[in-house]
């Protein structure tokens, strides 16, 4: 029996039922990973992950704990102890951790079983799967591997999306968890800033970051998000808010009230996309819930991209100036210090990285502060308040995930590009206010999936869940994934 | 052509606490290196900051001492810069928001007080520490992370006294509040000055040149002094004073330049993202303050106006903090004050210097010096009695009146005594007594001679006279 | 904001101390300019530079300090494990000069 491509849910009910053991299970997924095609794997964790199943195996199943032998993969931008994380860098070859991120360690606590990293975009800063150090990830959806599974989260949607695992660890600062769940039928969940531990997360925008993870379905995403909800005190930023019960979520959308945001949902050019997500909403319509459009101004949706841009660059410019080959990574001498840290930043970053570094520092100048990086800040405050305000009228915010499904490889590239579409980038409102927000599937066009988003307010993340299984019934995509050919 | 010297100190402050401003990593200024290091301070990928908050409280306490306005809320910003002390590529520091603003000092210089404004306080962290050798240096991590205090003035300063009395008051502040050791020698007080001089008169101030990483007290005056001439003498001669950092040579006895300024530095000062605003609120600071030590100035009004000890008296005390809290202790059992300040700063201090001891070391506790004061103060003990006990009270804590006693120097206080000892005195020495009413002065204080002779100098002295007098008036 | 050129581009690497190859300046220049033209699209909404920046996506204060406790350090092994030259138990780098 296939055990890999069941979800966290399914897979608990048979260690339970005592239909199954988590060696076997781990056993499985690791056969499948070995066969990835996708270019998914950074370093692995194999015989860790074994002998962990095995201790498992040996001991009684712990009833009510659905992550208990639960096999999954974690983005190589987060710290795992003792198991090299180079966020897809070559300036961090060979940098090895001396602690766990608090995600990491709660999902051990917990007794989930790590199978190792997964790819992305270098160092979490790009939308396509395309920079990593290894080389692009493909989609498993596009047997041709024509395609891109998007990013920065590109190695952890494929294996889940590949059937290895139920569930993997991303992050999302723009939408790098939201969008390849798009591309690759995935759940991708983002939660509210501050509502999961930012501790040992590689920074990429701190303002904007948040962990963040794919399933298969909305259910898992809840069981998740019970554990890795909370405050803690390695991260300042960390919300005190309570802990709900979120896998306590009601589907009933009766009287929810749901804003599409002219400009973005009145925009869609997928014609299979535009049928589903409209044919989805007279489902929800149905079932009483009411739909309205609102709108946000243009000049404020036009300027998305580029807020995004420039506080995403700067704050990143900063965040990384700690690789400098000094205290760790992989140094390039040199005959004086400023040569040591030159040549191995030279040596280190990609082209890419740093063309966007150089952005970041220059709006960062304290001459051009004001109007650079200050100015996109006072923008993301406008938009921000545009959002919350349809959101004191309106439960969430309904819209396409992406434009459509996933792009070619050859047709999208990190280049900048003026004619940037709001609807391949307003999922950064999502960042921007720090909103929970998930993306689950509405259709395959010609057997690729496409996805729809949904965003809530801040800490509504139960509600969030409920509405987005709504949707799931209606369209009756639950567990997609590739099929084994 | 008149100048006058308009100078800013920044002085930066170690504080004295158990882990670092932002990791938990701890804090010893003698491990060995690389010993107390945390990720955090590594800035590895994914660690943050984590604000101390007894390093809040020492900030508030200097905060107090300065008269500063306090910020009931905490916000950070981040320094930018590539050095291979900085470990993250940034400081995490305070720009815009400081903990303290808009505070002063008064400084008494030789009688006059001068009040210097104080612009800001803020929390900063303190950089790894280099250890330059032959080809290479080799860095510590151990010192990076510790939390510092910097204090900044404004240019009101205008000599080199001022400097260095402005400097010793903070190293008072930071010490008795127990924020800092304040060692200058030791780094956990660094000072940097900023001198320009103006012709007087004249509003604009001129050209300002940083001299950086003062090594004393002594030296501060010392600098300042020797930057201002230098300064002068460049205008005299018809130059330009360059906008610079300058160092002191101490060996050349001038300061050297390091390096010019061509540009201000742009450090992209933005707010740290990774530390929300925290909130301490008014009650916190109230209770830091209200559980703050005594400060030196309070000491100092204190001391001048209940006490009435001279300058010299108080700046004896106040060198020393461990020095001031042993008179603290003393003079809550005696109200002599000014004889237990000299017990302290005369023979106590000749003491401790001739043995290599500090004041903590002493054996001699405050309620037995008190009572030793009370003794000396009530004429019990003549000053040579006082200082024989004392020797004895220097190798063993004990009571200084069974001392006296059993060194059997207790003085006749007893008026009955006296009166007897003074009649028989007087009853042998009749031609003496005819001496002094035929109006030899020097007749009595002979009979006060025989008196002390007789009774092995233990008669009260001041007693004796009175009743000599009083008796040598019925004959 | 001044004119772009690769030269003050190359001041900017510099000034972040690494290098790229002269084909990357091109490439950045025409970025460069791409990004001036959305930043124009920021100067379009309406009352921009009224308001205050935004640091955080909402407003939020907490009240926690960390107590000043000692943890514990890393040992003397992990310290080095991930240090790419030392001497000593210190990190090692060329004589650096002030």
């Amino acid at each position: 029996m296939d055990y890999t491509t069941l979800t966290i849910k399914e897979l608990h009910a048979l260690y339970v039922e005592g239909k199954v053991t988590p060696l076997e299970v781990v056993k499985q997924a690791i056969e499948k990973a070995k066969k990835d095609k996708t270019n998914s794997l950074e370093a692995v964790t194999f015989e860790q992950a074994l002998e962990m199943a095995t201790l498992l195996s040996a001991t009684a199943v712990e009833v009510d704990n659905p992550l208990w032998g639960i096999p999954y993969f974690i983005k190589d931008n987060i710290s795992t102890k003792g198991v090299e994380t180079v966020a897809s860098s070559n300036i961090l070859k060979g940098y090895i951790p001396h602690f766990d991120a608090e995600v990491v360690a709660r999902l051990k606590t917990k007794k989930a079983i790590s199978l190792g990293k997964t790819t992305l975009d270098e160092l979490a800063m790009g939308g396509s799967g395309m920079s990593g150090h290894l080389g692009r990830t493909y989609n498993p959806f596009d047997p041709k591997k024509e395609r891109m599974i998007g990013g920065s989260s590109a190695g952890s949607a494929s294996v889940v999306a590949s059937g290895f695992v139920p569930f993997a660890l991303g992050s999302d600062t723009g939408d790098s968890v939201r969008k390849p769940a798009s591309y690759a039928g995935l759940v991708g969940f983002k939660p509210t800033w501050g509502r999961i531990s930012r501790y040992g997360l590689f920074p990429f925008a701190p303002s904007l970051d948040a962990v963040g993870y794919f399933t298969r379905s909305v259910a898992d995403a809840a069981i998740l998000l019970d554990v890795l909800a909370g405050r803690d005190d390695k991260d300042l930023t960390s919300s005190f808010e309570k802990v709900e019960d979120y896998t306590k979520y009601t589907t009933s959308v009766k009287g929810i009230k749901i804003a599409l945001i002219k400009g973005i949902s009145d925009n869609i050019s997928n014609p299979t996309l535009k049928e589903h997500y409209e044919q989805t909403l007279v489902e929800l319509a149905k079932r009483g819930a009411i739909i309205e459009y609102v709108e946000i101004e243009k000049s404020l949706l036009n300027a998305l991209f580029s807020t995004y841009f420039v506080i995403s660059c700067a704050e990143s410019t900063s965040n990384n100036a700690n690789l400098d080959g000094v205290k760790f990574g992989a140094r390039k001498e040199g005959k004086t210090y400023i040569d040591v840290i030159k040549n191995t930043r030279t040596a280190g970053f990609s082209a890419l990285i740093k063309r966007r570094f150089i952005l970041g520092s220059y709006s960062l100048k304290q001459e051009n502060q004001e109007l650079l990086f200050r100015r996109a800040q006072k923008a993301r405050r406008l938009i921000v308040e545009a959002v919350n305000k349809v959101l004191t009228t309106h439960d969430f915010i309904y819209s396409p995930a992406a434009p459509g499904v996933a792009p070619l490889f050859d047709k999208k590239s990190d280049n900048l590009n003026i004619a940037h579409l709001i609807e391949d980038n307003h999922l950064v409102i999502g960042n921007f206010a720090g909103l929970p927000s998930i993306t689950i599937p509405v259709c395959l066009d010609n057997g690729l999936p496409i996805g729809v988003n949904l965003t809530g307010r801040a800490f509504s993340e139960k509600a969030l869940f409920g509405f987005a299984a709504a949707i799931e019934d209606i369209t009756g995509l639950k567990n997609l994934q590739v099929e084994d050919k | 052509m008149e100048y006058e010297a308009v100078i800013g100190l920044e002085i930066h402050v170690e504080t004295k606490t158990k882990s670092k401003m932002f990791s938990d990593a701890p804090v010893d200024y003698n491990a060995a290196p690389n010993t107390l290091v945390s990720p955090i301070d590594l800035a590895h990928p994914g660690t943050l900051p984590l604000v101390n908050k007894k390093a809040v409280e020492n900030a508030i306490k200097v905060c107090y001492a300065l008269n500063m306005t306090i910020d009931e809320t905490l916000y950070f910003d981040r320094k930018n810069y590539f050095y291979s002390d900085l470990p993250k590529g940034y400081q995490i520091t305070q720009d815009k928001r400081p903990i303290g603003k808009d505070g002063y000092i008064d400084l008494n210089v030789d009688g006059k007080i001068t009040r210097i404004r104080i612009n800001r306080v803020h929390m900063e962290e303190d950089t790894a520490k280099q250890l330059h050798i032959i080809e290479h240096s080799l860095v510590d991590y151990n010192r990076a992370g510790i939390p510092l205090i910097e204090v900044v003035t404004e240019p009101d300063i205008r000599n080199g006294k001022e400097a260095a009395k402005y400097v010793e008051m903070i190293r008072e502040i930071v010490t008795f509040t127990n924020v800092s050791d304040g060692k200058m020698e030791e780094g956990s007080l660094r000072c940097d000055v900023n001198v320009s001089i103006r012709p007087v008169g004249r509003e604009a101030f001129g050209t300002k040149v940083e001299v950086k990483n003062l090594n004393s007290i002594s030296n501060v005056e010392k600098v300042v002094d020797i930057e201002i001439a230098r300064q002068k003498a460049v205008l005299e001669a018809g130059g330009v004073v360059i906008q610079e950092t300058r160092r002191y040579d101490d060996g050349l006895k001038e300061t050297i330049s390091m390096r010019v300024k061509s540009s201000a530095v742009d450090y992209k000062y933005y707010p740290e993202a990774n530390l929300v605003p925290i909130y301490i609120g008014r009650d916190f600071i109230d209770r830091v303050i209200a559980t703050c030590p005594e400060l030196p100035t309070t000491k100092r009004t204190r001391y001048e106006d209940e006490f009435k000890l001279s300058q010299f008296d108080i700046d004896v005390l106040l060198a020393n903090k461990d020095v001031c809290e042993y008179f603290d202790q003393t003079v809550k059992f005696t109200k002599n004050y000014k004889i237990v300040s000299n017990l302290i700063s005369g023979e106590i201090a000749a003491f401790l210097n001739k043995n290599q001891q500090s004041i903590t070391e002493l054996k001699v506790e405050p309620a037995n010096l008190a009572k030793l004061a009370e003794m000396i103060a009530g004429g019990k003990i003549s000053n040579k009695q006082a200082r024989e006990i004392l020797e004895h009270l220097f190798e063993k804590n004990q009571n200084p009146e069974l001392v006296a006693k059993s060194l059997n120097m207790v003085q006749i206080s007893d008026e009955g005594a006296i009166l007897t000892l003074v009649n028989s005195v007087l009853d042998e020495n009749p031609s003496v007594i005819e001496d002094y009413k035929n109006g030899k002065d020097r007749a009595f204080g002979f009979l006060v001679g025989i008196l002390m002779k007789k009774s092995q100098g233990k008669i009260n002295p001041s007693m004796a006279s009175s009743i000599l007098k009083q008796e040598i008036e019925k004959r | 904001m001044i004119k772009m050129n690769k030269d003050k581009l190359k001041e900017l690497a510099n000034d972040l101390l690494f290098d790229m190859a002269d084909q990357e300046y091109d490439t950045l220049l025409k970025e460069f300019d791409e990004l001036i033209a959305l930043m124009d699209l920021l100067g379009e909404i309406p009352n921009v530079d009224r308001g205050e920046p935004m640091i955080f996506p909402f407003a939020v204060t907490n009240t926690y300090l960390r107590e000043d406790e000692a943890g514990t350090p890393l040992t003397k092994e992990e310290f080095l494990s991930n240090t790419p030259d030392s001497f000593a138990g210190q990190v090692r780098l060329p004589k650096v000069v002030n």
